[in-house]
């Protein structure tokens, strides 16, 4: 008895010391972490918060909190049509009972891999019945054309999302009804424009300007690849990234006092903000977002004793939930440099073939055979104007304008899910949006990379223009 | 600039004086209700007359668009005000807003309580008077004071009246369209 006990109060202490002060925490997880979340797992403070010892309540207040620290700009930018602030505003009272709106939980809840749908929701996916099937909100008396519609069809079959439907409202599905689809190929503007950009050549380098050691010099290929790259032609020297501790001004022999042969990513950040900004918002680059809890601040000496990891700077290939090719080394982490070889910094490479080297998914196998691929290999032989063609950057990190800026966005994960998130920013530059809402909810059609027409029909812009002929009419 | 600063801190002085007399006398919650409703109400008028009637009518550069991001126009004074609504919401717990109708376009902005619906019907019924009452909502205990929010301009009227959403649609200026409701806990 006396065994059991100490052997009880020995692991009990085990647990303590492990969530308070060190060690590897892998052990305590309730269940396997959602996609993305999994590459957090070792930072429980990011979301659990730092008091572990609070009672449920405010335990869950800080989970929430924290929910929004990373995920609330993207809510907003959404016009989330579920917003918390809504919901928070006591005539809501009475569904906070139904779905409580005010909080994340309620429908997403980690660690529960046996219930876990689609975008993370842990609650049937009907979820919509709880306020859209009594009173004034009942959708089935308030538009005939829903009056037989099954509430689990509301959020998949490519009509209405619980937060982002900026291409899905009713006034917007009017204002591109009767949109032809385009028979030829269109040019993405965005992309069109930033493609056409005047570029400055009067701080230009040559190959003799490069200031670098003589063996980095003479690295096969390095010097020749920076000379005929954007840095080269912005006047940015070897040394303003290899020996970016130097002195600004700093004559070459002082600056080379501070090389490196590999410059590590905030290098990078230095000058690219922008894109850095966006990096860290997506998958590939979440573990440097700034709401990421730090490493335990330990003696050295402690977090090797008691083993505890620490969360890792960079997601690596191995770690990926997604199917990964095998040729992609486990070991390689993302950073700048994965997607933009070194030196030559090649954008056409970073927007199709460095995605292509490690993603081996039947969507990104099939582009190669898909009508996608033929305008991108049209346009890159300089048949086809540009702006025209379509790489996995094209649609998953578009061109996007801020303040009369076009830039690049680096959060792939903005447009990914839901799908209809890709509307506005991508597909209605080429497509009409009967089709894109088509396209986007055929699953089989995604799989194959768009090659062949929809094969799902949306009624969604029907259902609209006949509501706007005779609002008190049923549609049909 | 000195002359500026003096008047400044004279209107702040006088401000805090009136805070710290209220906060020493208790207001009751009508009272406070009433003069948020003023300053609520203020505040749209002067929006609506400045902003949205000069730029969008007066001298046509802007559109007042429901739409008004994708019309890269201004919002609506009713959206406005909403919008200051929730803002209000995420820097504190202690009253709250909304501008409700028995009527609204979007079912979201009619009555969701008794209380809200007794009063909107109140106002409307009772030109020039305000509805005043006590309801229980998540287990909470709120006074809940209701003011008529009238058709002030044409413009008011003919949105409601062609709107496809829109219930009612023989509006007319001068006309009750809806109320402001006005929340504290009370604790």
């Amino acid at each position: 008895m006396q065994a059991v006990l100490g052997l009880t109060l020995l692991g009990a202490a085990y647990v303590v010391v492990t969530m308070t002060v060190a060690g590897d925490r892998r052990m305590l997880l309730s269940g396997e972490t959602t996609h993305a979340h999994h590459q957090l797992e070792m930072a429980c403070e990011t979301c659990h918060g730092r008091s572990v010892f609070a009672d449920a309540k405010a335990a869950q207040k800080a989970l929430n909190k924290n929910c929004r620290k990373c995920h609330e700009d993207e809510l907003k930018a959404a016009k989330d049509s579920h917003s918390r602030k809504r919901f928070r505003n006591p005539r809501m009272a009475e569904y906070w009972d139904k779905l409580d709106a005010r909080q994340c939980t309620p429908c997403h809840i980690e660690h529960r891999p046996e219930i876990t749908r689609e975008s993370a929701v842990t609650v049937a996916m009907d979820f919509c019945v709880a306020c859209h099937s009594q009173g004034e909100q009942d959708i089935r008396t308030t538009r005939a054309s829903h009056a037989g519609l099954g509430f689990e069809t509301c959020a998949t079959a490519g009509c209405h999302n619980f937060h982002d439907n900026r291409a899905l409202f009713e006034d917007f599905l009017l204002g591109h009804a009767g949109q032809p689809e385009p028979t030829r190929p269109a040019v993405h503007g965005l992309t069109a424009r930033y493609r056409a950009r005047p570029v400055s050549t009067d701080k230009a380098l040559q190959p003799g300007d490069a200031v670098a050691p003589p063996d980095a010099l003479a690295e096969p290929g390095a010097l020749q690849h920076w000379a005929g790259s954007g840095h080269a032609r912005a006047g940015v020297n070897c040394t303003a990234c290899h020996a970016a501790d130097a002195a600004k001004d700093a004559p070459s022999s002082q600056a080379l006092a501070h090389w490196i042969d590999a410059p590590p990513m905030r290098v990078c950040m230095e000058c690219h903000k922008p894109q850095a900004k966006t990096f860290v918002l997506g998958r590939h680059g979440m573990r440097q977002h700034p709401g990421i809890a730090k490493p335990r601040d330990l003696p050295g000496w402690m977090g090797r004793w008691l083993g505890d990891p620490g969360l890792p700077v960079r997601m690596t290939v191995g770690e990926a939930r997604l199917p990964m090719r095998a040729d992609a080394h486990p070991a390689m982490a993302v950073d700048c440099a994965s997607c933009h070889t070194e030196h030559a910094l090649d954008t056409a490479h970073a927007a199709l073939e460095a995605c292509a080297s490690c993603h081996d998914d039947a969507h990104t196998r099939s582009y190669f055979d898909s009508p996608h691929h033929v305008l991108w290999q049209r346009e890159q032989a300089g048949e086809a104007p540009p702006g025209s063609s379509v790489s996995c950057a094209s649609c998953h990190m578009p061109k996007l304008e801020h303040r009369k800026k076009v830039r690049t966005t680096h959060n792939q994960n903005d447009n990914l899910r839901p799908n209809e998130k890709m509307i506005r920013s991508v597909c209605l530059d080429c497509h009409s949006l009967g089709f894109s809402l088509e396209a986007l909810a055929d699953p089989k059609l995604i799989r194959n990379n768009f090659t062949g027409p929809p094969g799902v029909r949306v009624h969604s812009i029907d259902w609209a223009i006949a509501r706007s002929r005779n609002p008190e009419a049923p549609e049909d | 600039m000195k002359r500026i600063a003096l008047v400044v801190g004279l209107l702040w002085s006088i401000g805090m004086s009136m805070t710290a007399a209220l906060a020493a006398e208790g207001v009751s919650y009508e009272k406070a209700a009433d003069m948020l409703y003023q300053v609520m109400s203020a505040n749209r008028e002067v929006y609506t007359r400045v902003v949205v009637q000069r730029l969008s009518v007066d001298e046509e550069i802007l559109v007042a668009s429901e739409h008004f991001e994708d019309d890269a126009g201004l919002p609506l004074p009713s959206q406005m005000f909403r919008f200051v609504a929730e803002a209000v919401l995420d820097n504190t717990e202690n009253f709250s807003y909304s501008l409700l109708s028995l009527h609204p376009i979007n079912k979201k902005n009619g009555p969701a309580t008794d209380l809200e619906r007794q009063g909107l019907e109140h106002v409307a019924d009772n030109p020039g008077e305000n509805f005043y009452g006590q309801e229980e909502l998540g287990g909470e205990r709120y006074f809940s004071a209701v003011y008529p929010d009238y058709a002030v301009v044409e413009a008011c009227v003919q949105c409601h009246n062609n709107h496809k959403d829109s219930p009612r649609r023989d509006l007319s200026v001068g006309e009750v369209m809806g109320g402001v409701v006005i929340r504290f806990p009370m604790d």
